[in-house]
């Protein structure tokens, strides 16, 4: 993208309520589902569109959840049931008992459709192969690394090359757990190149809160196969204004990614998805300015949440959208 | 003596998920009616030690968020699992203390044979935040005091074996500082008139059994899923009660009975040690209901199983 700090969203948003309380609706048609379905990809998309982002999708509204949705369309899985992912939240564990088959592209009629609707650049999410199976049992295959590679080939690349096949440009490769085992990270690497192998498009990698800070990452990220990565910050940083080391301690690690030779695109978590505070434009800004000094090459740059905004209200996630766009238009200013 | 017991926290059922989230009026009551069910599974298991199943805990550090000065901080992942858990600020330090576990359970519902868990101290420090004007090693002792009140009202609540969950040694083990390990539990034990037993999961610990045996707890608990058993039988278990964690919280499978069995009679016929316990290798609440109560029954037939001369 030629302008500088290109905006985007991770992901996910919270369901339009409309959408929530018709699915639920007993005896409602298919017909009537899939209206109210595409009415609510159509609400995210334009409103996607009016905060003035750059890269969108639809907000992830027709998927059940990140983990779940891909698991159910692929050879292999079978639902255990709910565990735990904190407090009361729980997700919907898959065991993997058979080979795990491609069935078909899961997300073609949702890419068709924003393809279609949208005026921006759109950038495609799928769930990664490292996070599918370290998300569920391994109950088949030898070793977790077995079952990694084969969803890789035979699961994530058939699925993004259809998807380039049908237009997508920019494919980003959701992988949540792909920094959390620190001894795997060879299989992690191995992992994304398997699923890109012989795929000519943009690949954006986003990985999150591992609690190890990247630092697992950092010596990786110039041999994985993808010219993006999209990783959270602002839930480390410092409320105050400044592009000082001391303030933006929650952005220091991008040094260490300087250090290790990395020289592709950073899209920075300037937003935190965890509180509904709504981070000042200036603090966009500030935010920018330090990743931009600390990675050494402002046109690599991207700006985005920290991760998919879902676990926000809608008002407060668009909310923090625009501050996010205004922070970027603030921080192009210096550079004019 | 061959005994068997469960760790941590027991699923929740997805009636109770559902019920919890939407704060329904029968709240109370399924959380009785599942304890209950969990508790009357166990006997049917004939488990040598019942557990409450802790179903109101979001995690195993939560009731000390009820300590005075504590704050919550943001969620944490638990080691490398897809599940987080709540991190506590102990702001002004370690205050309070002596009843908080023994208030969160459900005693009157447990038989005479009742087994509970305590964090170890180290394992509490590593995963919680201290005042900034305190040390680590002085973190940990002000948690290892505390944690000793627990383990005293505990005993007199009639508890004949405390668990003491060390995942952050296991996990660490390499770092870990284990005369601070040791100091803490020095504490935390000292006149404790029951069985300590320290379980350790999520980290291969075989190198540092040695040092391990040295740890002043009644017995070792050992999760084969990370720590190779073949590394446990090159040890003496004779001062110490050994505990393995046949049972894998981490698969819906259920254990082949007879293998397990014949793995624990090797083990045993090598270690020698004083009392056996054969345990789930951590919280079952990693694996759906359906899955756990079939695990709670394999536990019970393998500890029957094996021969202990």
């Amino acid at each position: 993208m030629s302008k500088l700090f290109p905006t985007q969203e991770i992901g996910s948003l919270r369901k339009p309520s409309s959408l929530l309380s018709l699915v639920k609706k007993p005896g409602i048609s298919d017909e009537e589902k899939a209206k109210t379905r595409n009415d609510a990809a159509l609400l995210n998309i334009r409103t996607l569109e009016e905060t003035g982002l750059d890269i969108i999708y639809d907000g992830e509204v027709r998927r059940v959840e990140m983990y779940e949705e891909p698991v159910r369309y692929i050879d292999g899985f079978d639902f255990a049931g709910r565990v735990r992912s904190w407090d009361n939240k729980y997700y919907n564990k898959a065991r993997v008992t058979g080979p795990v088959k491609f069935k078909g592209n899961f997300h073609e009629y949702e890419f068709k459709f924003v393809r279609k609707n949208s005026k921006k650049e759109i950038k495609v999410p799928v769930t990664g192969a490292y996070t599918l199976a370290d998300w569920s049992y391994n109950e088949h295959y030898k070793s977790k690394e077995e079952l990694i590679i084969a969803l890789a080939r035979n699961v994530l690349r058939p699925l993004i090359k259809d998807l380039v096949k049908l237009g997508a440009k920019i494919v980003q490769i959701d992988e949540p757990a792909g920094t959390s085992h620190p001894s795997e990270m060879d299989i992690f690497k191995e992992s994304i190149n398997e699923s890109v192998k012989g795929i000519n498009t943009k690949i954006v990698v986003h990985a999150c809160f591992s609690g190890n800070d990247y630092k697992v990452l950092a010596p990786q990220m110039s041999e994985i196969k993808a010219q993006q990565y999209t990783l959270e910050f602002a839930n480390r940083d410092a409320w105050n204004l400044g592009t000082s080391e001391k303030t933006r301690k929650g952005f220091q690690v991008l040094k260490l990614f300087k250090e290790y030779g990395y020289k592709g695109e950073i899209g920075i978590g300037v937003t935190d998805v965890h509180v509904d505070e709504i981070e000042s434009p200036q603090l966009v800004r500030d935010r920018i300015l330090f990743a931009a000094k600390a990675l050494g090459d402002p046109s690599k740059i991207y700006v985005n949440p920290d991760c998919g905004l879902r676990t926000r209200s809608r008002k407060v996630a668009f909310n923090k959208i625009k501050s996010l766009v205004q922070g970027a238009g603030l921080a192009r200013q210096k550079f004019k | 003596m061959i005994s068997s017991y469960t760790l941590g926290i027991f699923p929740r059922s997805e009636e109770l998920i559902e019920a919890t989230r939407k704060h329904t009026s029968n709240l109370s009551s399924l959380f009785l009616k599942e304890t209950k069910e969990y508790i009357s599974l166990q006997k049917k298991a004939k488990l040598g030690y019942v557990s409450d199943p802790l179903l109101k805990w979001d995690d195993i550090f939560r009731p000390f968020a009820q300590l005075k000065s504590v704050k919550f901080a943001a969620l944490n992942r638990i080691y490398e699992m897809n599940t987080f858990y709540r991190r506590l600020f102990f702001k002004n330090g370690v205050k309070g203390g002596g009843n908080i576990v023994k208030s969160n359970l459900a005693i009157s519902l447990l038989p005479k044979n009742r087994t509970v868990c305590l964090p170890e101290p180290y394992t509490f420090a590593d995963r919680h935040l201290s005042p900034k004007n305190k040390s680590k090693d002085e973190f940990v002792i002000e948690l290892a005091k505390m944690l000793r009140k627990e383990a005293l009202t505990l005993v007199k609540a009639g508890f004949k074996l405390i668990q003491i969950i060390g995942p952050s040694i296991a996990y660490n083990i390499n770092k870990v500082d284990l005369d601070l390990v040791k100091e803490g539990l020095d504490i935390l034990t000292r006149d404790v008139k029951a069985k300590t037993i320290l379980h350790f999961y999520f980290g291969d610990v075989s190198k540092k059994i040695e040092r391990l045996l040295d740890l002043p707890v009644s017995g070792l608990g050992f999760d084969p899923t990370s720590t190779p058993v073949a590394s446990i039988k090159k040890y003496n278990f004779s001062e110490k009660s050994l505990a393995i964690g046949m049972v894998d919280s981490y698969m819906t499978k259920v254990e082949n009975k007879k293998k397990c069995i014949s793995e624990m009679n090797q083990i045993v016929s090598k270690t020698k040690p004083k009392d056996v316990f054969v345990t789930t290798n951590f919280d079952l609440e990693y694996i759906p209901k359906e899955f756990a109560q079939k695990k709670i029954l394999v536990l019970g037939e393998i500890a029957r199983g094996i021969k202990y001369v």
